[in-house]
């Protein structure tokens, strides 16, 4: 297996501040193709900050991150960026779906205009998403009349409508009722047998040890421990990690 | 065409006269308007319908008429009603305090709601009745929560006084038109005028939005 | 200096004030009615066109990135916000056009044009604050949602913010519409003869004021209220579930 491995997303030394607070401090990283990643840390740790990086919605000062041989830091502020978007999705904690289009219409709007798909195909193609993601039904509903775990299953449906061979989720599950938690992670175990690469920032380690390949413990902007799943869970190298996973051990 | 500034040294006495009157106009309205508003804002949440019902068709009907109008019409209905006259300025603080206060009321019915239910159900599980909660709940928490938006519409209280002028009281914007009529020097009066405004106004909305950013 | 009437005293006798509604209806008096009402709903309707326009380069100004943009955005909605409406219809009216000549300033419809304009550039700034915080309440979480599928920035603004963020700004651009036909009664204090000036002179003429004025106040309410209703409908229809509405 080993062999195969191509590295996909390459973070080379990112630092950023907000102001005067250090937010990632110079932060390394690599994502191989078809990998499974999942972040984990403590909140106000980095790992919302280093995937908007990643996308480049947010900026950062120091180092780069090369997606799929592509600098962020040159396409920024270029026309490129957006098609090195349209090359990763992005699945919000907060679902962040838009509240005046219909469920359907949030999943085809950027095939129609960055892809300039036609209606009839969009409309295919949006409920085919939505069938993958089991709801169907509810294509014509607004945001505001879905569940929670709907809505998620929408912003999933969204992030994969523009074939993008990366998806990043930003704790997918964390504004979810218990309930709902494991139909979303269901779904996102379905998308990680298709073959996408995934970064999934989560606190599910459930999830983590039973889909992801690798594990990324950070902690003050920075990679505390990156390790493949069982090494991560077994004998993590260090102390912080160890903690981590005693703690979160109990609650599995 | 130079500027003569000496307009307003020299008619200092009629545009300072003016300026109290605005002053005394703008208080009175201000301390009427804003527990009438209260009321208002109270009788618009009450479920006794013989309250809810006339509060609010009185507030949707003067918030739909201008303010000359108001003014105009009370100036004129009061002789009708008492069989005296009543002069202009009493009549223009009745005028302002039932106009205004309908504005106070719908912003202090908005700070009535955002008190929530749960903060009234535990008030009322103490044993405290309806005129306590309100005295010590409601009223409180909820008149807070708008004070920017009360600053805001007590700055446009105080350029609202301008239009007693429709009435013929000598405010200051009317004795800068009776200083204008003699001095004929529009630019320098009544871009003195404009500028008393803009500072005091300027002034209140500055605190106003400091108030704003401190309550968040 | 242009004159001004003195007000005109209401008419009593013996009994007391004698009502004469029928003032009202009468010739000419109804036709002056009908005229100002007309005229009103033209005013405002003019002014109107200027202040959304406007209001809305000033609004989006308001949200660029330059500072020095903003800062002359802001400069012009305080400017406007913090004069009485009543000081600025005496400047653009006494002021302003004798300093663009006399063929200016004697041309007949002057009241008419410093009206509409006056009206119109105040009711702008106003305008510019609803459409900048309609903008300005699009969750940050939209624009990042956006961005993430590839969509451009223009794109963004077309199809995410704009439509959401117009949502929003219904209600305050509502009232602010509304607010335009009731501020344009200032119209008269510089000679303009709308609905309220219509309903003075009556007064002036007949000793009758406090009929003609309840004349014009039922004028003020059927165009507020068709306002509302129509509006109302309007929302309903653009209404976005889950989002907190007028309350």
């Amino acid at each position: 297996m080993a062999n195969e491995k191509e590295t996909l997303i390459k973070i080379d030394e990112v630092g950023k501040w907000y102001e005067d607070v250090q937010a990632l401090d110079g932060i390394s990283m690599e994502i191989d193709r078809k990998d499974v990643v999942v972040i984990c840390g403590p909140s106000g740790c980095g790992k919302s900050t280093l995937l908007r990086c990643i996308n480049g919605l947010e900026e950062f000062e120091e180092g780069d991150v090369i997606v799929d041989g592509v600098s962020v830091r040159e396409v920024r502020g270029t026309k490129n960026i957006y098609k090195l978007r349209s090359k990763i999705g992005m699945v919000f904690q907060h679902f962040e779906l838009y509240p005046h289009l219909t469920a359907l219409e949030n999943v085809t709007l950027a095939p129609k205009k960055v892809f300039n798909m036609s209606k009839k195909e969009a409309r295919q193609k949006g409920m085919e998403l939505l069938e993958r993601v089991g709801i169907p039904e509810q294509a014509d509903q607004k945001p505001g009349e879905l569940s929670g775990g709907q809505q998620q299953r929408v912003g999933i449906a969204r992030a994969i409508a523009m074939d993008p061979q990366t998806i990043m989720f930003d704790e997918p599950t964390s504004a979810l009722d218990p309930e709902m938690i494991r139909d979303v992670l269901e779904v996102m175990a379905d998308l990680a047998k298709e073959g996408l690469t995934m970064i999934v920032v989560t606190h599910e380690m459930g999830f983590a040890k039973e889909v992801a390949d690798e594990i990324a413990f950070m902690e003050n902007g920075n990679i505390v421990e990156h390790n493949d799943v069982e090494t991560f869970f077994k004998n993590p190298e260090s102390e912080r990690a160890k903690e981590f996973v005693d703690r979160v051990l109990v609650h599995i | 065409m130079g500027l003569d500034l000496s307009v307003i040294a020299r008619n200092s006495n009629v545009l300072w006269g003016g300026f109290l009157t605005t002053l005394k106009l703008f208080g009175i309205a201000f301390a009427g308007g804003l527990p009438l508003g209260i009321l208002l804002g109270l009788g618009r949440l009450s479920s006794k319908k013989w309250i809810y019902y006339p509060v609010s068709a009185y507030i949707n009907f003067i918030r739909n008429v201008p303010l000359l109008m108001v003014v105009f019409w009370i100036y004129f209905a009061l002789p009708i009603v008492t069989g005296h006259n009543i002069g202009r300025l009493p009549s223009a603080v009745i005028a302002f305090i039932v106009f205004e206060a309908t504005y106070f009321g719908e912003i202090i019915r908005a700070g009535f709601q955002s008190v929530k239910k749960g903060e009234m159900q535990a008030a009322y599980s103490t044993g405290l009745t309806y005129t306590q909660v309100t005295r010590y709940i409601l009223i409180p928490i909820g008149l807070r929560r708008v004070i920017p938006s009360l600053m805001t519409q007590t700055i446009v209280i105080f350029q609202d006084t301008s239009l007693a002028y429709v009435i013929g009281l000598r405010e200051f914007v009317r004795a800068s038109t009776v200083v204008n009529a003699r001095e004929v020097r529009s630019l320098e009066i009544f871009g003195f005028v404009a500028l008393v405004y803009l500072v005091i106004c300027l002034a209140g909305s500055t605190i106003s939005n400091r108030l704003e950013e401190e309550g968040e | 200096m242009k004159s001004r009437g003195q007000l005109p005293a209401l008419h009593f006798d013996k009994m007391g004030y004698q009502f004469d509604w029928g003032v009202i209806i009468r010739e000419p008096y109804w036709r002056w009615l009908l005229n100002g009402f007309i005229k009103t709903l033209i005013l405002g309707s003019i002014s109107w066109g200027i202040a959304l326009f406007l209001g809305i380069i000033v609004g989006t100004i308001r949200t660029l990135p330059a500072k020095t943009a903003r800062a002359i955005g802001k400069a012009y909605v305080e400017f406007f916000r913090n004069i009485p409406l009543l000081v600025q219809l005496f400047f653009w009216y006494y002021v302003i056009p004798p300093m663009i000549g006399q063929w200016f300033n004697r041309m007949e419809s002057l009241p008419w044009i410093m009206a509409i304009f006056g009206l119109g550039v105040y009711t702008a700034s106003r305008v510019a604050e609803h459409f900048r915080s309609g903008l300005n309440s699009v969750p940050k979480g939209q624009r990042q949602a956006g961005l993430s599928t590839g969509l451009s920035n223009w794109q963004l603004y077309r199809y995410i913010i704009i439509p959401y963020g117009f949502r929003l700004m219904i209600p305050p651009i509502t009232t602010e519409f509304l607010t335009i036909f009731k501020n344009s009664a200032l119209a008269m204090t510089i000679g303009v003869l709308e609905l309220s000036g219509q309903s003075y002179k009556i007064g002036t003429w007949t000793f009758h004021s406090f009929e003609s004025i309840t004349a014009a106040v039922i004028g003020y309410l059927l165009i507020g209220l068709s306002i509302i209703g129509f509006m109302g409908w309007v929302e309903e229809k653009l209404k976005i579930p889950g989002l907190v509405g007028r309350g």
